[in-house]
């Protein structure tokens, strides 16, 4: 049975892009909220 | 007032309706007619194929049909400025929840009868042999088709892309009554017993059963605000 | 708390990929390709899990109407969507070596198939209603319906997938487990598990902010 490894690392390769982009996209959520709250006046 | 008379009232609203204004029989009849057509020519001329392709067709006509139908279950109440008048409706608005299901439930046998019958004419089916235990099957998936439909045919009424969400959302859910209704009935037109398709039967009477249920217990946070 | 987490499951990650890559053996039947499911199994579990909070938050809003259990469905429900794709990509890529095709209607893809649509619906759903409120119940209502549905999909695609092939094919979880595979298995549950929570600290926390600006 040939290796394959290709289709491994395409599986992990895909899988870690996924989550480096939804992380990324979580993080990018994060500062565009704290500035708009630092731009607003703090709500009590 | 009782319960079942307020599910009644509404059933019956809808049906008086229904018979003056003709809109949506008419125009759901004339639409089956022509899923008649595409599904011919989308098959082409071969008899045997289109044979072997019957109880996925006729189930896909249902649905089509369906999502059309019941997607506009609740427009009657929105565009008339009535939602109002149902939130307002005294008691428990589950029963609101039983008549709509009623009324969707009578509209989808009323297409799957024409469906039925339009299919044994042109695609020369015999659909009358296995009637009876077929009639169950039709039965069975009307219910669940029209449990969900209704719930979220309520939910999406108020909703942007309403005609967009409504299919996104009722159909994955409605996957297992497709799958047990045509595997179903295709056993059936090859004439086999019902006793062989007693768990695709079992199965749906316990979706339809999940369906409903939550259907009653959730409508009224539907019907809110 | 979180920055913990994240760390941690930065490092359940890191020994994760090496239990599946240099613990775990070349399996016997598959070769190297097998070791897919060291990805595969977690997210799909993972999925499961997201689904499960989705259940809880529905049922627990409509219960109480307290925001916290909308943000834990909201959350829970992006994150399903994401690990269900994954287990959905990787199964796929699992498939092609394996079975000679990219996608078969076998019960299990099937069915998680099913599941990725049901939930995209929910998001979808979702981001077409501005009210939080009415969001709230309305997602509550198609999270409660999806989740119970979960079990009524799996049997009608198992019993479905029967008609159609009567010879079962060898599907890459039928291999007996080797108790080093299943090791490597565990660990990059946990591993995954830690990330799934990192990542739905972070999206209620955001989703929490969002709701008070």
């Amino acid at each position: 049975m040939p290796s394959n490894w290709g289709y491994v690392f395409a599986a992990y390769g895909i899988a870690a892009v996924a989550l480096l982009t939804y992380w990324r996209h979580l993080a990018r959520r994060t500062r565009a909220l704290a500035a708009r709250r630092a731009a607003k006046p703090r709500a009590a | 007032m009782t319960y079942a008379r307020r599910a009644w009232i509404i059933l019956w609203k809808d049906l008086l309706i229904e018979r003056r204004a003709k809109e949506h029989a008419n125009a759901l009849l004339f639409f089956c007619l022509l899923l008649l057509f595409l599904f011919q020519f989308a098959l082409g001329p071969d008899r045997e194929r289109l044979a072997a392709a019957v109880p996925g067709l006729l189930w896909l006509g249902f649905i089509l049909a369906g999502l059309l139908g019941l997607g506009r279950s609740f427009l009657g109440e929105r565009d008339n400025d009535c939602w109002e008048g149902l939130r307002l409706t005294p008691g428990d608005k589950s029963a609101i929840y039983l008549g709509k299901l009623a009324g969707n439930c009578v509209l989808m046998t009323a297409v799957e009868i024409i469906l039925v019958i339009l299919f044994g004419v042109f695609y020369n089916v015999d659909l009358w042999t296995p009637a009876a235990p077929l009639a169950l099957v039709l039965a069975l998936g009307t219910i669940g088709l029209a449990a969900v439909g209704t719930l979220f045919a309520a939910m999406t009424t108020q909703v942007r892309a309403r005609e967009l969400l409504f299919p996104v959302l009722l159909l994955p859910v409605q996957v297992p009554v497709l799958l047990a209704t045509v595997s179903a009935t295709q056993a059936l037109l090859l004439g086999q017993p019902l006793a062989d398709v007693a768990h695709w039967l079992k199965l749906l009477a316990g979706a339809d059963l999940v369906y409903v249920t939550i259907g009653l217990l959730t409508f009224e946070f539907v019907l809110e605000g | 708390m979180t920055r913990a987490l994240g760390w941690l499951a930065v490092l359940g990650l890191v020994v994760g990929i090496a239990a599946g890559f240099g613990y775990a053996p070349r399996e016997a039947i598959q070769g190297n390709v097998q070791r897919i499911m060291y990805l595969h199994v977690p997210a799909v579990l993972t999925a499961y899990l997201a689904f499960g909070l989705v259940l809880a938050g529905s049922i627990g809003y409509l219960a109480t109407r307290r925001p916290g259990w909308d943000r834990l469905a909201a959350a829970a429900g992006e994150l399903g969507v994401l690990f269900t794709g994954l287990t959905i990509v990787s199964g796929s890529i699992w498939g092609k070596p394996t079975w000679g095709t990219w996608w078969t209607w076998d019960a299990r893809l099937t069915s998680t198939a099913v599941l990725f649509m049901v939930y995209v619906g929910y998001l979808l759903l979702r981001s077409l209603i501005e009210d939080p409120d009415a969001r709230a119940r309305y997602a509550a209502v198609v999270g409660i319906l999806g989740a119970v549905n979960i079990p009524i999909v799996h049997f009608s695609v198992k019993w479905w997938r029967a008609l159609h092939q009567p010879s079962t094919i060898l599907g890459p979880e039928r291999s007996p487990i080797d108790p080093a595979i299943g090791l490597a298995l565990f660990v990059n549950w946990v591993a995954f598990t830690l990330l799934f929570a990192y990542f739905l600290s972070r999206r209620m926390e955001i989703a929490r902010l969002e709701e008070q600006t």
